[in-house]
């Protein structure tokens, strides 16, 4: 790091300091200033209660998010992750008559088909990530809907004690998050495979011609996305308690792509932020819950949610210049 | 400028497809759910007691083949065509075609049917197809409101007699059109909102689960409630309204924030089923009891009228979606030449705590 | 208004970064019509002192005036609008874009209802690139044309921009013999012009054939400032190095060739691409270095990429060692023993994001884990040991390796490879835009890896260079073999009769009418 000139931290100098320091930290101000600002106007916000239902609502967007930072740091973006959740769903419900573990097991098999899918296009025919997702995206919920056509019911009493059961007051649906969160930050972090996604993602020509297996990363890094987002729809479903293909994961894409923008991630490849990406979650399910609990119009909601979007584009934009 | 062999695509898409089309078939051909081997009712027993309907209702003015132009035919010998909006993945729709299906069965008229699939442009294409195979009425379950001069105008040159339920189509009646069957989604709100005031004796706090926003069932279900209320329980106070579009998942989601932020509400007026059902899961999850928090609900699915007969949903308004007797009364009536309304308003039961366990089989 | 003495000038000028001291009180003046060499080693704060007088970057310290008036160039288009152009090191235009929509991007000639009017554009840019010894179809887009013929137009677009001073950074790193000399000519038209250049290069030819006044920059201070006819050669590399000039020197005379006749270690044969190459065949023994000569365009590269498997290949083989390689797979040439270091080191070497650590073990990670874990005491000793070895300066291995200079990026790279223990090294022009002490540096660590028995393919647009660390050399022309030179006829002389030579092959046309498609910068080379 650095030797004589140590910039200083919390106070930024200049302009260019500024921006920088908001990129990396920007993300855990917006939810410190949401948090205080809903403990001094929010009435019951400091409750464990509360905490705990925010928790769970983030759930399933964290883990999504997840596969998403895996995905935009290899300069991708997985548009298919809200359908794979639909996905998910549906085969849970066609299967559970097989016990929770083998409706999960042909969830996580059926995301992992749509990741490899997505992978194989984007490695291999070299079609545009945006593209190649997108056709997914719209194809798989389909086959979501035609596996189950609308809503059904679940009863199985494994589901509903995942979905709103807990662990010494954690509840299982947050555990399972942090859990995948940590174990994505440990894969980015320590494994071959991390590494390799970072290079992938920050110079692909340089990373094929140090010999790296390029095409398998990418594969691996949808399917990840995949899996995750299968996960993801059945947590959702065990929440519910039940399948609703038609309206789960709905724009799930967005509030993903906006978790790991939010949280610092470079939308052009070659970063991967964790940390950053459980905050920008946070941060959006903050927002949420401040606009519902303060009643403000749906319309509001709808625009808080593009403003931050605006912010965070921006703030890409300035990490791309450098 | 990437080096990509192109010697491998052609197989690679052979995979990709293969896989897909295998994941598919794996996908349904051993699927086993939950309600396989447990054998749930799946047809409504008693649906007869639903058709009747309150014409005087609403607008008087009403219409004749002749005011029409065309000629009388027997319905018995003729061909229906029938254009139903959006897939049957939802009750609502499933029991609508249902109903149209069964009516021209027991009448034993010819009823040609087609789905749009959430489509306008395939909507429009469908009734043409009806009306080019020969339908010599239309029954029309419109997915947008305008757009129909088109068809209107190739129907109206045949002197096709259309009837549309369940939603308007901007054009004039008994001109472009014969009549418009379908629910006062107002008066829905209305009943609703009596509904709520016995169910908390006038006084309290009420939250409100709007559906989809710039939907006018929204609109109309929301001002309903709220005129009601205002009208006949000033100490009914809305505090709390945010959009649940019309799904159980944001519905329950929307409900887990509100009973944080304000514990002390007392009622919760979901304008569909599906989200008062999310919202009964949210009241669970919160260590409620059954009745602590007054629901209401509009639209009479099997689900919510359960959740009467459980404790949880204190009244459900009904949405009469069984259009079938009514439209093909409607035509029979105005084909032999009688007077018909041109909006008819279909008949919402409704179902409590009185009525509910009872009525359950006619839930669709 | 009198003429200023000084068009651009800064003074008292220093710049931070972040742990770098980038810039320290520096003084720079330029006068019109003079050709201000600006010279000095990596990390002197060349490429940061450009930056501040094009508004790039804006100064700590210190005071910028331009035409007598203090001046701030908020970005690098203000800059260029008060007519300063810059000719970066790398291309900097649109390389979809035609090559007369480039030229005159953002000021096309336009017809009365205010279109453009192609046919004037084109006629125009072929009039203006003709002055620049280009003759190529305008209408192609930009990336069809060679690296050197871009910079030509990248040049003609600068210069025609009414520009006051023109900042040359390393113009001639990959422009041809020929072209370097129109390059020299529009220089001197300039400095009639009035114009003045500031000329930022590391060839000492190049610097004494056109530059008047010389400054000297080192470790982000100013060092000298002079009329370059006082100052000569043996000073000059001094002053930029700051140590007694034996130290710099290098053994020009390489391994003599004589015991090369043993088992190649790599054996290429018959390398075929559409276009590209034609048959090319070469060994290299090991402990050798094989030159492999050519003009730009001439297959090089090419060559070169083929055998490190990331190029694929209608034909031919590769041999390491005696053992067959699958063509067409950078995995499979890394494994058997192949090393590349490519032409384009920014986009197609380094990670840039990535640290110098992650770099050096970018390549060898698989070999440094168990179980799909990076084993990081492993990763640091593998570090630790080519950073020293190969003198890498940075301020600490996580360093981001694109904030490195050019040198220490190539010694970066050569290290991740070196941690493969390769058996044959493929070096693309390894010392281009570096400056002299880490190209001494770079080629003496090439002699020093020949001499431990590796085999070596060197490709250089340095011809000295080429010839002098070479054992032999392969000369190609249209991607195909046309001379191989070895002992005593390994000279320059030799080499540039063995290019300029007319070729045998039938297909093969008049060099001053280029008609093959692939040969847009043989048209740049041979034009009139």
């Amino acid at each position: 790091m650095a030797t004589d000139v140590v910039p200083r931290r919390g106070v930024p100098a200049d302009r260019a300091q500024l921006v920088q320091w908001m990129q990396e930290y920007g993300v855990y101000l917006g939810v410190t200033v949401l948090l205080l600002f809903n403990v001094a106007f929010t009435d019951h916000f400091l409750s464990t209660e509360n905490f705990r239902t925010q928790a769970v609502q983030v759930a399933p967007v964290l883990i999504v998010a997840l596969g998403m930072a895996l995905v935009i740091g290899t300069e991708g973006v997985d548009l298919s992750v809200g359908s794979v959740m639909a996905l998910s769903t549906s085969l849970l419900s066609l299967y559970l008559g097989y016990g929770p573990l083998a409706a999960l097991l042909v969830a996580l098999v059926g995301g992992a088909a749509v990741g490899l899918a997505n992978g194989a296009l984007v490695a291999f025919v070299g079609v545009q990530p945006i593209v190649a997702t997108l056709a997914l995206m719209v194809g798989v919920r389909g086959l979501a809907l035609v596996l189950l056509p609308q809503l059904e019911d679940v009863h199985d009493p494994t589901m509903a004690t995942l979905g709103s059961g807990d662990l010494v007051g954690i509840p299982y649906v947050v555990l399972i998050a942090v859990a995948l969160a940590l174990l994505v930050a440990f894969a980015v972090r320590r494994t071959t495979f991390g590494r390799q996604l970072l290079a992938v993602g920050d110079s692909r020509p340089a990373a094929q011609l140090a010999g790296l297996p390029v095409r398998r990363v990418l594969i691996v890094v949808y399917v990840c996305s995949g899996v995750l987002a299968a996960v993801a729809g059945f947590l959702a479903t065990a929440r519910l308690s039940a399948s609703d293909p038609t309206s789960l994961g709905n724009l799930m894409e967005l509030s993903a792509i906006t978790a790991v923008v939010v949280g610092g991630t470079s939308l052009s490849g070659g970063r991967v932020r964790i940390g950053g990406t459980v905050a920008g979650a946070a941060l959006i399910q903050l927002l949420n819950a401040t606009l519902i609990k303060h009643n403000l119009s749906p319309s509001w909601t709808q625009i808080a949610q593009a403003a931050v979007i605006v912010v965070a584009v921006y703030a890409a934009r300035e990490r791309g210049r450098r | 400028m990437k080096p990509i062999a192109p010697i491998r695509r052609t197989s690679t898409r052979a995979v990709i497809v293969a896989g897909l089309v295998a994941s598919l078939t794996l996908a349904t051909g051993c699927a086993k759910s939950e309600d396989d081997d447990t054998d749930t009712p799946t047809t409504p027993q008693a649906e007869a007691s639903q058709v009747v309907s309150t014409p005087s209702v609403g607008s008087g003015e009403t219409c004749t083949i002749d005011a029409y132009g065309g000629k009388k035919i027997d319905l018995a010998n003729a061909t229906v065509g029938f254009s139903q909006s959006e897939k049957e993945a939802n009750p609502f729709r499933i029991a609508e075609t249902a109903s149209i299906k069964a009516e021209a069965k027991s009448r034993g008229v010819k009823l040609l049917t087609a789905n749009a699939q959430s489509q306008f442009s395939k909507q429009i294409s469908d009734v043409q197809d009806l009306i080019s195979k020969g339908a010599d009425v239309l029954v029309i379950a419109p997915l947008n409101s305008d757009g129909w001069d088109p068809v209107l105008r190739q129907a109206s040159a045949k002197k096709i007699p259309i009837v549309t339920i369940d939603r308007q189509i901007n054009a004039t009646a008994c001109k472009d059109y014969v009549s418009f069957i379908g629910s006062d989604f107002t008066e829905q709100g209305r009943r609703a909102a009596d509904q709520m005031i016995e169910a908390t004796g006038g006084k309290g706090k009420v939250a409100i689960l709007l559906g989809s926003p710039g939907n006018n069932v929204t609109t109309q279900r929301t001002k309903g409630f709220k005129d009601q209320l205002k009208a006949k329980a000033p100490d009914l106070e809305v505090v709390f309204e945010q959009t649940g579009e019309f799904t159980r998942e944001k519905g329950q989601s929307v409900t887990e924030q509100l009973i944080q932020s304000k514990p002390d509400i007392t009622g919760i007026y979901a304008e569909n089923d599906e989200m008062g059902l999310g919202a009964v899961n949210a009241l669970k999850g919160a260590g409620k009891k059954a009745g602590d928090v007054k629901i209401v609900t509009i639209d009479g699915t099997r689900n919510a009228v359960q959740g009467i007969v459980d404790g949880w949903i204190e009244g459900v308004v009904e949405s009469n979606p069984r259009f079938g007797p009514l439209a093909f009364q409607t035509l029979d009536s105005f084909t032999k030449g009688e007077e018909v309304h041109q909006n008819i308003i279909i008949q919402d039961s409704e179902y409590t705590a009185d009525n509910a366990e009872a009525d359950l089989g006619k839930a669709y | 208004m009198s003429a200023p003495a000084e068009v651009l000038a800064v003074r008292g000028l220093t710049k931070r970064f972040p742990g770098v001291l980038a810039l320290d009180d520096v003084t720079f003046t330029v006068r019109p019509g003079e050709v201000h060499a600006l010279v000095g080693e990596n990390g002197a704060g060349k490429s940061t002192l450009i930056k501040v007088l094009t508004g790039v970057y804006q100064p700590d310290q210190g005071e910028l005036r331009y035409r007598g008036e203090p001046a701030v160039f908020g970005t690098p288009l203000r800059a260029q609008q008060a007519g300063i152009s810059t000719i970066y090191q790398e291309v900097n235009l649109v390389p979809l874009m035609s090559v007369a929509r480039n030229l005159y991007l953002g000021r096309e000639p336009r017809t009365r209802l205010g279109l453009i009017d192609f046919g004037r554009m084109h006629r125009e840019a072929e009039r203006v690139l003709g002055d620049y010894g280009v003759r190529v179809d305008v209408r192609q887009p930009l990336r069809h044309l060679g690296v050197g013929a871009q910079q030509m137009v990248a040049l003609a677009r600068a210069v025609s921009v009414n520009a006051r001073v023109v900042i040359m950074d390393e113009p001639t790193s990959s422009l041809e013999p020929r072209e370097v000399e129109t390059l020299f000519g529009v220089i001197r038209r300039l400095r009639e012009q009035d114009i003045a250049v500031v000329y930022v290069s590391h060839r000492m030819e190049e610097l004494y054939a056109v530059c008047d006044t010389v400054t000297v920059l080192r470790d982000g201070r100013h060092v000298h400032t002079g009329p370059l006819a006082e100052t000569d050669r043996l000073t000059l590399v001094s002053l930029m190095l700051g140590r007694p000039l034996g130290e710099v020197g290098r053994q020009t005379t390489a391994t003599p060739a004589g015991d090369h006749d043993g088992e190649p270690v790599l054996h290429a044969e018959g390398l075929t691409r559409p276009h590209q190459l034609r048959d090319v065949s070469l060994r290299i023994h090991p402990g050798e270095v094989l030159g492999l000569g050519g003009l730009l365009g001439s297959g090089r590269s090419e060559t070169a990429k083929a055998i490190a498997g990331a190029l694929p290949v209608t034909g031919g083989s590769v041999t390491v060692a005696g053992i067959s390689v699958r063509t067409g797979s950078t995995p499979a040439a890394i494994r058997a023993g192949i090393s590349l270091l490519p032409e384009d080191r920014k986009a197609e070497g380094i990670v840039p994001g990535l640290s110098v650590r992650e770099n050096i073990a970018l390549a060898a990670l698989p070999r440094l884990s168990r179980f799909g874990l990076v084993h990081e005491a492993r990763v640091d000793a593998v570090v630790e040991t080519f950073m020293k070895r190969l003198r890498i300066k940075a301020s600490s291995p996580h360093q981001k390796v694109g904030e490195l200079s050019g040198g220490n990026q190539q010694k970066v790279l050569l290290a991740r490879w070196l941690a493969m223990h390769p058996k044959v090294l493929l070096l693309d022009d390894p010392t281009r835009g570096i400056d002299v002490g880490a190209k001494a540096e770079v080629q003496k660590l090439i002699d020093e890896l020949a001499e431990q028995g590796l085999g070596v393919l060197l490709i250089s647009s340095d011809v000295e260079e080429l010839i002098s660390g070479s054992d032999r050399v392969v000369v190609l022309k249209d991607g195909a073999v046309v001379a191989e030179l070895s002992g005593d006829d390994v000279t320059e002389d030799r080499l540039m009769r063995a290019i300029a030579a007319p070729t045998t092959a039938p297909d093969d046309t008049s060099p001053t009418i280029p008609t093959s498609p692939t040969s847009a910068e043989e048209a740049a080379v041979h034009g009139h």
